[in-house]
């Protein structure tokens, strides 16, 4: 081969009238040194003769001079000499070709530099009218597309990873410089993650969820001053969403949500130990949940169905009630077919090996909780070692008919380490092959998967599923009553600390994604690599139990997926942007959303509908404030005046302040203490001197307790009943829809005294529509219209006026019963609004126990009539028939 | 402030006389070399960027006297200048490069040191010089093919050296046309919208 043509070196200047033709050969530096010395010596001659001038000057001519020939410099093309390109002169079309070649890279070269030399500061390319001479340097100040370059320019080194990766040589890449494993902090709480500089200010007090950028750019979050329970959660989506959410969660698409708030702790020791303790947090006290340490408990414990239930302050059930929290036990990796072997050796087993489990709480309640757990894990023998996994384990939610499709279009278990498919019974095979189902609720109760899946990025924009056509059914139907995955849950992975630290960190960056992703064949995802992350999941589906008589059919269940902190992300956008086979994409939602669905189904809401708890009051008095500041700003003509509501029978003003569930007023009765209550209180005075400002908390009863006490079957008759509340469901049986903080009064008792009473009770009862009416309903309602022609036929006529007077009293007519007094006030509605599952207003309230049990009691068989309760909202005088239930 | 405009000439130098020319053909037998590799010779050694503009202003002078080369010895330079393509990009002001222009086209020889029969083509005018070197290197990406396929037309043995150089083969068509080898004289107008967007 001829020899190649040496590579364009730098510029070499081309004006030289002088210079020798062999010079065009010459290196380029020198050539530079030569002109630069001759440059000094043409400047040094004018300093010499002309003494007088100022140095400054000088220097000036010397630095122009320097300008000048650096310019010059870069401007100058290189170029090739034909003795060079073309040994002994020869023609021949490869040297022809590469003197050609050398040509075209020195004129690029050339334009590029020429180019280069010539552009002007970063902040210069700024238009006049925006430039600004204050801070020019300032690196900030200009447009951000120039900041790199202007960082560049004032010679601010600027140290990232990558740079130092692309300056080290590219064998060498510091690859197996691993990060510090975090120590673990045993019991101790944790800090929340340390946010990246640019946000740093903006989480001072609070901390932001995974995906905070996503919610922030498209719904509103708490205020900035006011964050909720130290999280910027996101409160509802700037769009239009309650209906939409409506009709995604009960009859098309999905509705999720970021629940990384939600917190987790983990528990760590031996069995006995752990089960010490959860007894002693009031799991298994109550005859309900009794048989979670009996045989059905043992799917609980044995880690393929996690336990939901109330936690309790230690060993006082069933007062003292902390929140309503999820129990998920670590699966142990033998089967469960050593349950066979010997009893005695599977006992000396369990009592050596630690086993783990996680506890999900709400974070309102989350510092009680937490209290009283580590209280409870230092008195055990072992004790049990207490993690906080706050900002290490986050959540989604999801449901509605749509959301297991979008889950599996999101969670892609990753391949099996044979690399084969996962084998039949499988957790994995048994996830996959639930497409079909449109209702979570329809699995098994709280059942529970941990597997793992691939990062979701690398199939990110996802495709929609092939749902399998109902032909097999069946297999559906079989996986369902069988449920393979009893024996074939491993342990998962998400209980592991290192295998949750290795997740976040074997992520790889969106570009390292991006680049895998263009060398994929156009229309398919990457290949999976050996080497991919592996995200450890836990995913449990719930329903929910106590959802509205009737409701029953069409209660979603909810998917629950835990996750760890940094995974929450990319998994989020998957599912967000999964379209769904029945189109659109899954909704976000946020509190408002949550709380709508919820209360949709009938279920209280935890901590706002339970201010029996420390949790709930808390929430009580926050949302207190905020009612009152907002009757506060409203110009007095144009708010409630409390004090002059008309209660009916002479009496005037709220009961309490408006803007509030009074609970103290309604557990310490009359407002201004009444004589009654001054002779009680000096009856003991040394007692109540001190606890006179403070007034009496609500305590929170559950459901199953209160439900027991009212059929009169429970063992509890020795608890002090005071001040416990039980929440309840409210089903108006007239019209009308309840309101926050509308109150709720029972009917005068019918064994009353007072003739008034009984009479009021009894106009109350009259207002119960008949069985007939209300299974007819609506088309019984108007059968004529109000207002007759004048020339209607006689019996037209006359059978309107027989209907009219049958017709039960309307709200404002003068025959409509008045509220009861104070006296029978037993609670407050603590969300009320038109429900659109049921087509009408319902309300969860709570209730005073005390003040309903004779009632029911009395009530007897007939049931009804001792649940019957009037429910006006603050500030009218109007009261409605209403019917409560406990519920949750 | 008012910008100084000048006029960017791209030159091709032509040797027509093979005898007198540095570049001949090889001497090994069944080694032909296409003719546009011996349409564009090399420069010999001893022409560069200053024998140039001693013959443009020697040609001025003598076509358009002293009022020509006055106007144009303020201006003239070489900008660029390759022994081994025999290409030059010329720098004149605006008013007078066509005095320039007709000096390079009625050179017949170069001057002294050199004395050497050429013809010179000007094969772009422009206002900046980056549009010549843009011009400069379509030109010899051009060339670059036009050699290579005459070389595999003519020798399926150097077929193998279009293979080697396939980035430089741009995929867009750009041919200017051909007659014979010789390359028609640009489009006048596309000289003018040259000028129009430099003006």
């Amino acid at each position: 081969m001829t020899p190649q043509p040496s590579a364009p070196g730098p510029p070499r200047p081309l004006k030289r009238k002088d210079a020798p033709s062999s010079s065009n050969t010459a290196g380029s530096t020198s050539h530079n040194k030569r002109r630069k010395t001759q440059v000094a010596l043409e400047s040094s001659g004018p300093t010499k003769r002309k003494d007088a001038l100022s140095f400054s000057a000088t220097t000036k001519n010397a630095r122009q001079d320097k300008r000048r020939q650096t310019t010059k410099d870069a401007r100058a093309i290189s170029s090739q000499a034909s003795s060079k390109a073309f040994k002994n002169g020869e023609l021949d079309v490869d040297k022809f070709v590469k003197a050609r070649e050398y040509e075209i890279k020195a004129l690029e070269q050339g334009m590029a530099r020429a180019k280069k030399a010539l552009a002007e500061r970063a902040f210069q390319q700024v238009p006049k009218e925006l430039r600004r001479r204050t801070a020019s340097h300032n690196v900030k100040r200009v447009p951000k597309r120039l900041q790199k370059r202007a960082a560049r320019e004032v010679c601010i080194p600027v140290p990232s990873k990558r740079n130092y990766y692309m300056n080290s040589a590219e064998g060498n890449r510091p690859t197996s410089v691993k990060s510090r494993k975090p120590r673990v902090k045993k019991n101790a709480l944790k800090d929340p993650p340390p946010a990246p500089a640019k946000f740093r200010k903006r989480q001072i007090g609070k901390s932001w969820l995974p995906t905070h950028l996503y919610h922030a750019k498209r719904a509103h979050m708490t205020s900035p001053k006011e964050p909720l329970w130290r999280y910027a959660v996101p409160l509802t989506p700037t769009m239009k969403s309650y209906r939409p959410t409506h009709r995604a969660s009960g009859d098309r698409g999905a509705v999720a949500w970021d629940m990384s708030y939600m917190a987790t702790v983990s528990l760590a020791g031996t069995e006995q130990s752990l089960q010490g303790l959860l007894r002693a947090l009031g799991i298994g006290a109550s005859p309900e949940t009794k048989q979670l340490w009996g045989t059905r408990g043992q799917r609980c414990s044995s880690g393929t169905r996690v336990w939901e239930g109330w936690l309790y302050c230690r060993d006082s059930f069933p007062l003292q009630a902390i929140a309503p929290a999820t129990v998920i036990w670590c699966a142990e990796n033998e089967p469960m077919s050593v349950l066979g072997a010997v009893a005695e050796e599977k006992a000396n087993v369990q009592r050596k090996t630690v086993r783990k489990l996680l506890i999900r709480v709400h974070p309102s309640a989350f510092h009680q909780l937490w209290d009283e757990v580590l209280r409870l894990a230092k008195v055990q023998k072992p004790q049990v070692m207490v993690e906080d996994l706050r900002f290490e384990i986050g959540s989604i939610e999801i449901t509605g008919p749509a959301s297991t499709e979008a889950l599996l279009g999101a969670l892609w278990p990753s391949t099996s380490t044979s690399g084969r498919d996962w084998p039949q019974g499988s957790v994995e095979a048994t996830w996959s092959s639930l497409a079909e189902i449109t209702n979570p609720a329809a699995l098994p109760e709280n059942v529970l998967f941990g597997f793992d899946i691939v990062d979701p990025r690398l199939h990110h924009p996802p495709h929609t599923i092939a749902i399998p056509q109902s032909t097999q059914e069946s297999a559906l139907l079989s996986t369902l009553s069988k449920w393979p995955c009893d024996q074939t849950q491993t342990s998962p992975k998400l209980f592991d600390r290192n295998a949750r630290l290795k997740a976040a960190r074997a992520l790889p960056s969106q570009k390292a994604i991006n680049r895998r992703k263009s060398f994929a064949v156009p229309g398919t995802y990457p290949e999976p690599k050996p080497s991919d992350a592996q995200i450890p999941i836990l995913l449990y589906a719930t329903r929910n139990l106590q959802s509205r008589n009737g409701g029953q059919s069409r209660a979603q269940g909810t998917w629950n997926l835990l996750l760890p902190w940094k995974t929450v992300l990319p998994v989020w956008y998957s599912i967000m942007y999964y379209p769904l086979s029945t189109g659109g994409q899954p909704r976000f939602g946020g509190l408002r959303e949550k709380r709508q669905i919820i209360f949709e189904a009938g279920v209280p809401w935890f901590p706002g509908d339970f201010p029996g708890t420390a949790a709930g009051y808390a929430w009580e008095v926050r949302e207190r404030e905020k009612r009152k500041e907002d009757w506060a700003k409203r110009p007095r003509g144009k708010r409630i005046e409390w004090s002059s509501v008309d209660l009916g029978n002479g009496k005037k003003g709220e009961i309490g302040d408006g803007w509030a569930c009074d609970w103290e007023r309604l557990l310490t009765g009359m407002a201004p203490p009444t004589t009654g209550k001054s002779t009680e209180a000096a009856g003991d005075p040394s007692s109540k001197s001190g606890s006179v400002s403070l007034p009496p908390k609500p305590c929170h009863i559950t459901s199953a307790a209160a439900s027991s006490l009212l059929s009169g079957s429970s063992p509890l008759h020795n608890i002090d009943l005071s001040t416990a509340l039980a929440t309840v469901t409210l089903d108006l049986l007239v019209r009308g829809v309840p309101q926050t903080c509308a109150r709720i009064y029972r009917l005068p008792s019918a064994s009353a005294i007072d003739s008034a009473a009984i009479s009021l009770r009894n106009s109350w009862l009259a207002l119960v529509p008949t069985p007939e009416f209300r299974r007819r309903g609506r088309e019984q309602k108007q059968p004529f219209p109000s207002i007759l022609p004048k020339d209607a036929p006689p019996h037209v006529v006359h059978r309107q006026l027989a209907q009219s007077l049958l017709k039960p009293p309307q709200a404002g007519e003068d025959e409509y019963p008045v509220c009861p007094g104070e006296e029978n006030l037993i609670g407050f509605v603590t969300t009320g609004n038109f429900n659109l599952g049921e087509g009408k207003g319902t309300g969860i309230g709570c209730i005073l126990l005390e003040r309903v049990l004779e009632r029911v009691r009395e009530g007897g068989n007939e049931g009804m009539k001792g649940r019957l309760c009037v429910v006006r909202n603050a500030g009218q005088s109007v009261g409605r028939l209403a019917r409560w239930d406990i519920a949750g | 402030m008012v910008r100084i405009k000048h006029r960017y000439l791209l030159i091709n130098i032509l040797y027509p006389d093979p005898k007198s020319t540095s570049g001949r053909p090889a001497t090994k037998p069944g080694d032909e070399v296409p003719y546009t590799v011996q349409f564009r010779r090399p420069s010999p050694d001893r022409m560069d960027g200053g024998v140039l503009t001693r013959l443009i202003r020697d040609g001025v002078a003598e076509l358009f006297g002293d009022y020509g080369s006055g106007k144009v010895a303020g201006s003239l330079q070489v900008k660029y200048f390759s022994q081994a393509t025999s290409t030059a990009i010329v720098r004149v002001s605006r008013d007078h490069y066509r005095l320039v222009w007709a000096a390079l086209t009625f050179a017949t020889r170069l001057p002294n040191p050199v004395g050497q029969p050429c013809v010179i083509q000007v094969v772009r005018v422009s206002g900046t010089i980056r549009k010549s070197e843009e011009e400069a290197i379509r030109r010899a990406r051009l060339s670059i093919r036009q050699a290579e396929a005459a070389a595999k037309s003519s020798n399926a043995a150097t077929a193998g050296l279009a293979a080697a150089t396939p980035q430089l083969l741009s995929t867009e068509d750009d041919d200017v046309d051909m007659i014979n080898g010789i390359e028609d004289p640009d489009d006048p107008r596309d000289i003018e919208e040259d000028l129009d967007d430099e003006g």
